[in-house]
């Protein structure tokens, strides 16, 4: 045939797939083209083999997988993400934290028992007026002519102070020498002492007189000496009396100079003798007045630390070992240690509380997060 | 269930939705991956990424075609995945008993037929077999075809004459006309 095949046609053709003008094209050429119809038949005979294909079944189960790798795909991340990856590294630090503090504190607490104890009952909590000034008051020297300059941080406030401690030491010798040297360090010395044995304890009390600007230092000073039991301070005011005393005085003193000048204008023995007498009274009373106020001022000047010293059972005496003290010494270390747990337990409560709003806070940011993510992934 | 409103309940991510819809679609789904990649345990692993990926995808689909249309390139493109990945291969059906009665033997024509069949479409270059596939399995217009694989309709009918032709060369013994 002269006209060209339309083998390119045919396919399309079986489909019904093409253009009329093609189809009519395609339909002249067979009928005139027998190798053409020919051809179409057994393209479609082809065809129909190709149709003849059993639809295959899916395999048994087949849904079941897609919907199991579906749920592991969508679920698996979202269980996954209900315990979050990082809070096992914040669990894991806050526990390394919790626990190095801890072992720190109870090492720096278990090593220097004695020294533990000791400062935590003896710590300045001076109740006196001022006494913590005048620790770092620089030393002023007793002078009772110049009151003022004695005390130039108070106005020339007078202020008598007292302290009364008892003290248990480990040699009572070298406690008793200790205390001197204390006292005359500090400027002042040892006004009394006394020594006595308490079934075989030596015991003795001793009154220091210190200058008031150096109280504060004995105080911390005593401290050290031994394990304070007993501690008392007290600081009285005097200046009112003091004030009072010294216009009482200048008063007496003016009294005093008016007799004398009576005395010299007086004439008859009887007034002369009569005004004797009223100045010898005028001048006792001036002398006891002024007593007074020497005392208030060296009472002020001068502080007292009466001081109650005792020997502690000795430890050499009992022989090789000295239960006790090793029982004190267990029972101050478990204090140490039960009270460095309550410590770290309650710096964890405190810390957990103040925590929780901002867990709150983290928890609803990751809610709103997580919920944004899903809704804009569906 | 409406197809719509359960693909809608599977964009937002409602699996249970998706399932129905995977219930609808597997066996269509299965014959073209079954056809491309030539045996059961490759048709099933494309089929499953074909469903798992069109779930993970399933908010990039706009509807500006078909659902059914939409599922078919992602399948076709994963049977083809797995087609690169391995060349098509065939597994042979256990043999026949050795002596036949007249129904088995029948049966195993018929078998042997549809074998034949097969094997010759696995001979096919792939675009071509795709062709085939979704034209002559699947029974898609030519427009949908071209939809699928996003091509024109004259390279669809052109690559669906070639592969017919060269079907026909191969199963030229069995078809009566042939010459």
């Amino acid at each position: 045939m002269q006209v060209t095949h339309v083998t390119e046609l045919l396919s399309p053709f079986l489909d019904d797939e093409i253009a009329p003008r093609e189809r009519e094209q395609v339909q002249r050429h067979l009928e005139v083209c027998p190798e053409c119809r020919l051809q179409l038949e057994s393209l479609r005979a082809t065809l129909r083999l190709v149709r003849s294909l059993h639809p295959v079944k899916v395999p048994d189960g087949f849904r079941d997988q897609v919907r199991s790798r579906l749920s592991a795909v969508g679920e698996g991340s979202r269980e996954r993400r209900r315990i979050p990856r990082w809070s096992w590294h914040v669990a894991a630090a806050a526990a390394v934290l919790i626990i190095g503090v801890f072992s720190v504190n109870l090492f720096r607490e278990i090593r220097p028992i004695e020294q533990a104890v000791a400062p935590e009952r003896g710590g300045v909590n001076l109740g006196a007026p001022g006494v913590t000034d005048l620790r770092s008051a620089p030393p002023v020297a007793p002078s009772a002519a110049q009151p003022q300059k004695t005390f130039p941080q108070f106005d020339g406030r007078k202020i008598v102070r007292t302290a009364q401690l008892a003290i248990d030491v480990d040699q009572f010798d070298d406690a008793s020498r200790r205390l001197v040297q204390i006292a005359e360090r500090a400027g002042g010395f040892v006004a009394e002492s006394s020594y006595a044995e308490d079934n075989g304890v030596p015991t003795g009390s001793f009154t220091l007189r210190v200058p008031a600007a150096r109280f504060a230092a004995v105080l911390a000073e005593l401290d050290a000496l031994g394990e304070i039991t007993q501690r008392q301070i007290s600081g009285q005011d005097v200046t009112e009396e003091f004030v009072d005393l010294q216009a009482r005085i200048r008063n007496l003193e003016r009294h005093e100079q008016r007799l004398l000048s009576f005395m010299d204008r007086a004439t008859k023995v009887s007034d002369l003798l009569a005004i004797e007498e009223q100045l010898a009274r005028v001048r006792g009373e001036i002398e006891q007045l002024t007593g007074r106020m020497r005392f208030l001022e060296r009472s002020a000047d001068l502080a007292t630390v009466a001081v109650a010293v005792k020997q502690k059972a000795k430890r050499t005496s009992g022989g090789l070992w000295d239960i006790s003290g090793t029982l004190s010494k267990m029972r101050a270390a478990f204090l140490a240690t039960a009270r460095q747990i309550a410590a770290a337990v309650e710096w964890l409560g405190v810390t957990v509380s103040a925590l929780v709003p901002v867990l709150l806070l983290a928890v609803g940011a990751w809610l709103i997060i997580r919920r944004l993510r899903v809704a804009r992934s569906s | 269930m409406d197809e719509g409103i359960l693909i809608a309940a599977s964009r937002r991510g409602d699996a249970a939705a998706y399932d129905a819809l995977v219930g609808a679609y597997q066996d269509r789904i299965y014959q073209v991956t079954y056809r491309v990649t030539g045996n059961p345990e490759d048709a099933s692993d494309a089929a499953q990424e074909a469903f798992l990926k069109a779930f993970r995808s399933l908010r990039a689909f706009r509807g500006d075609a078909a659902f059914g249309t939409w599922l078919h390139r992602i399948a076709v493109n994963a049977a083809l995945d797995i087609v690169r990945r391995r060349p098509p291969q065939t597994r042979d059906l256990p043999d026949a008993a050795a002596t036949p009665t007249d129904a088995q033997d029948r049966e195993l024509e018929r078998r042997e037929l549809q074998r034949r069949i097969h094997r010759a479409m696995l001979t096919l270059p792939t675009d071509q077999r795709v062709a085939v596939v979704l034209r002559d399995v699947q029974g898609l217009a030519y427009g949908e075809i071209a939809s699928v694989l996003q091509v024109p309709v004259g390279t669809v009918r052109s690559r669906l004459s070639r592969a017919r032709e060269a079907l026909r060369h191969l199963l030229a013994d069995l078809s009566p006309v042939a010459e």
